[in-house]
């Protein structure tokens, strides 16, 4: 962990806390989860499950006993479905929590890139490993769908490291003390949240997972592996919406409460809202959705960035 | 936070072991309706997107330039910018030529 | 121990169903998915998410045979509850939930079970002698010849020809070629179930190494037209079949590039997939390059659909529940959510609120742009094709057209404009849908199936006839 403190009075807690920012994050996970099984329960008008079904669920497939089909290449299943909680975890650990921070990387953008990247190898493995033609299809879907969302991202998260000169996080959340960059950048705001359902494999990207391919990636899963791989999904969109707030929405900077509370109720308010919008739009079809990334979010990715480059010039 | 992770993930594979009727994984057919599998899943797959990847190759290793070159913007000032958004532009061109070719379409 | 216990009692409000709908089974099927709801259980979409495999109806043979093997694949604790009726469903769920909570049984019985699939020397006859009696079946080939040839020639072949890689039996494009309307599904799916499984087994000589190779390529080459090739023979023994299961082998794929394919049947069990309907697919990649159809069983339990015609299920309901599974696949959740609600109002006799949910679906169906995104040029149909194929000509346009002219239809139904629709009289022969999806990536060919709005079963096993 670098020694040398910005000047925004930021705290690198000891690695013990690390125990603590990982009940904040399975916290968060459950609350999308949560979330979700209510939103689904209310329209569909389930009479039971709401709020506390994911805990149900939880309990299943503990009590489930494992599955692996014949010939399947196990080792690769395994570290896919596990690697998605664990990957989470990696990223939140650059996330400043209000003035606390597990490790101030002077990288730290990109390292959030680099977690997010990996969730490519992570889906596809699952979906390989399990020896079935649906986890097959779904595994290379979810490839199909990085190519387009991916550059996009990338693009969106080099925008705010443009207007704040650093690619550490902190300096980044430091940066926007008189605007949040998710005003004056709207475009790489929305393109980000874009990229974070995508690598959470959830909602519209969740092509990988589809009801048309039988489940896809989860569909030989059972058991404790299923449940790392789903819990991994509601984590990594937990990480991506707390990721969003030091980058977008301000970090900790906010009237009456406390640092750490803005971030919680930031971070809680981003995840309702890309947790709300599953239910209202469509899986994109990975073969259509390609050519929107490519022509229509990558130019519009790449002019943001423009944009606050030649801003950025202008005023300093 | 790596340990963290492992901790996560080793708990509740310990967790599952204790509570799940079985601990031994169950071996199966793969989920083909009930009907018998003809081979295994695990073969060449025809990946349609195959140009679109490469044109993604080109722009991955781009980014490699692209996050350096956004902390020295405000030094570097006006220059810096006009020589990344040429080529940035340059490639853009290269993919409204694959655009028209159809690297994005599948068929 | 306590801890199991309460993990049990919280798992059981969290059950998943995998739901057997055999043919003429819609409403078990409907009233199964309703009670469900109420007790907050989720269907799942494999047996690998299932704690209760459901089976709606007394399935035939060869459902049950399907069945069997999806029992194999749960993973337990499971359950099983045989639904015969829609009055059936309640007491059936109820025993399901006492039965999921006795964890020692379910122990015994993870420890007492088979641990590993069985997979026959000569993998499956049963299974292959009737995706091979599908294949000849839509293809229109003469059952005599078809006989003959797979006895004599893969006989020869197999043990004298290892070299003879370009022994295809039918060309993909031929395949397309053939008339399936000239086809008699009657006669063929009652006679053949015996014979062609029976010649199967004859040929069959446990004791070869080489037969599995033999019957592998056999069904595939036989099947999918073309894209066995027969190379298997030339590598006797068990290198080239792990486990007993084959590699997958390679076919030129349009581009003419080398590309594994892999079989993919869809149905009888698939969620939102027209019960009882069986495509077996040839994939490579996700593009199905070749496709035959079939009813599971073949057709023959044509009972259960009176009472549509006795007019207890209203006609708008199934057209509802269609809209559900198509819903569900472009994956706009509360659009589908709308679509079931309006289906059970429909099913209650309560034409105010179907009434509400129709006119709300409508107005979302028409003017989302993501619906709009999702369906449009999926398997667009010129009046030009319809005549071919010989269907209705509510299918004309591309699926976005179909499925605006679907909720059209369900609201002037519902509005009483149309009463009694004639249901029957604008079927899509389900003998087509090879025709129309090979070609089609996987997602496509299933919002393709969906969008065609099939009737349940029965019905057009009867049409199949006429």
């Amino acid at each position: 962990m670098p020694e040398n403190m910005p000047e925004t009075l930021l705290t690198t807690v000891p690695a013990g806390w690390a125990v603590l920012a990982g009940m904040i994050l399975c916290a968060l996970a459950f609350f999308a989860a949560a979330l979700d099984s209510a939103l689904s329960a209310r329209a569909e008008g389930a009479g039971r499950g709401g709020w506390l079904a994911p805990a149900w669920s939880t309990a299943r497939l503990l009590r489930q006993r494992r599955r692996t089909v014949v010939a399947a290449d196990t080792l690769l299943l395994r570290v896919g479905a596990a690697g998605m909680l664990g990957g989470s975890f990696l990223m939140v650990a650059v996330i400043p929590f209000g003035r606390w921070t597990l490790a101030d990387l002077d990288v730290g953008v990109v390292w959030f890139n680099t977690v997010d990247v990996m969730v490519w190898a992570l889906v596809w493995l699952a979906g390989w490993g399990a020896n079935s033609v649906h986890g097959l299809v779904g595994g290379y879907r979810f490839l199909a769908h990085g190519l387009a969302y991916e550059l996009p991202l990338m693009f969106a998260l080099v925008a705010p490291a443009i207007a704040a000169g650093s690619l550490r996080v902190s300096d980044v959340a430091g940066a926007q003390d008189r605007l949040w960059f998710a005003v004056w950048m709207p475009v790489a705001f929305v393109i980000f949240l874009v990229g974070v359902t995508g690598f959470s494999v959830w909602g519209p990207f969740a092509a990988a997972l589809g009801a048309d391919v039988a489940g896809g990636v989860l569909a030989e899963l059972s058991g404790v592996d299923r449940l790392v791989l789903q819990a991994g999904r509601y984590a990594f969109l937990a990480a991506g919406a707390a990721f969003s707030v030091p980058l977008f929405l301000g970090g900790g900077a906010g009237p009456f409460l406390p640092e750490w509370a803005w971030v919680v109720v930031k971070t809680v308010a981003v995840l309702a809202v890309l947790v709300w919008l599953r239910r209202k739009l469509p899986v994109f079809r990975p073969d259509r959705f390609l050519e929107i990334g490519w022509v229509v979010l990558l130019p519009a990715a790449v002019a943001q960035d423009l944009v606050v480059s030649l801003v950025v010039v202008w005023k300093g | 936070m790596a340990l963290m992770a492992v901790l996560a993930v080793v708990f509740l594979f310990t967790f599952h072991r204790l509570t799940a009727v079985d601990t031994s994984p169950l071996e199966v057919l793969p989920a083909q309706s009930g009907w018998m599998p003809q081979e295994h899943a695990l073969s060449r797959f025809h990946v349609r997107w195959y140009l679109a990847s490469i044109v993604f190759l080109a722009f991955d290793i781009e980014m490699l330039f692209m996050y350096p070159w956004a902390v020295i913007v405000i030094e570097r000032g006006m220059s810096a910018v006009v020589e990344m958004f040429l080529f940035l532009g340059a490639l853009l061109v290269g993919v409204v030529w694959a655009w028209r070719e159809g690297a994005f379409r599948w068929a | 121990m306590g801890l199991t216990e309460t993990l049990a009692r919280l798992a059981v409000r969290a059950t998943r169903i995998l739901v057997v709908e055999a043919p003429g089974q819609w409403q078990t099927r409907v009233e199964l998915e309703q009670q469900m709801l109420r007790l907050g259980w989720r269907p799942a979409w494999t047996p690998g998410d299932a704690d209760v495999l459901a089976v709606c109806g007394a399935p035939g043979p060869e459902l049950a045979q399907l069945v069997e093997r999806l029992w194999e694949q749960m993973p337990g604790p499971r359950v099983r509850a045989a639904v015969t009726s829609p009055t059936a469903v309640t007491p059936a769920l109820n025993d399901a939930a006492a039965l999921l909570l006795d964890t020692p049984a379910h122990r015994t019985d993870a420890q007492e079970r088979a641990q590993k699939p069985q997979i026959p020397a000569v993998m499956d006859h049963g299974g292959h002698g009737e995706m091979g009696h599908h294949g000849i079946d839509h293809s229109g080939m003469n059952h005599g010849g078809h006989d003959g040839m797979d006895h004599t020639s893969h006989g020869g072949m197999d043990q004298g020809q290892p070299g003879d890689e370009d022994h295809r039996t039918m060309k993909h494009e031929d395949h397309h070629g053939t008339d399936h309307s000239s086809m008699n599904h009657g006669g063929h799916d009652g006679m053949d179930h015996g014979s062609h499984r029976g010649m199967d087994h004859g040929d069959t000589d446990q004791g070869q190494p080489g037969d599995e190779d033999h019957h592998g390529m056999n069904h595939s080459g036989m099947n999918h037209g073309g894209h066995g090739e027969m190379d298997h023979s030339s590598h006797g023994g068990m290198d080239m079949a792990p486990e007993g299961i084959p590699l997958a082998q390679g076919g030129e794929d349009r581009d003419g590039l080398g590309v594994d394919v892999l079989h993919l049947p869809l149905g009888p069990v698939l969620p939102f997939w027209p019960a009882g309907l069986v495509l077996h697919c040839s994939l490579q990649g996700d593009v199905v390059v070749a496709a035959d159809a079939a009813v599971v069983d073949g057709g023959s339990h044509a009972d259960g659909i009176h009472s549509r015609h006795s007019g207890l299920v209203p006609a708008a309901a199934v057209r509802c529940d269609n809209l559900v599974a198509l819903l569900t696949l472009i994956g706009t959740q509360d659009l589908a959510a709308r679509a079931r609600s309006a289906r059970d109002a429909l099913l209650h006799g309560d034409p105010g609120g179907a009434r509400g949910a129709v006119e709300r679906l409508h107005r979302v169906v028409r003017r989302s742009i993501f619906v709009r995104w999702s369906l449009r040029g999926v398997l667009p149909l010129a009046p030009a094709d319809l005549e071919r194929h010989g269907l209705p000509d509510r299918c004309l346009g591309d699926a976005y057209d179909r499925v605006l002219s679907l909720v059209e239809r369900v609201r002037a139904e519902v509005n009483g404009a149309n009463p009694g629709a004639p249901v029957g009289a604008e079927r899509v022969p389900w003998g087509m849908v090879p025709h129309l999806v090979t070609g089609l990536e996987i997602g496509t060919v299933r919002l393709a199936v969906a969008s065609l709005d099939l009737d349940p079963f029965p019905a057009v096993h009867e049409v199949g006839h006429a």
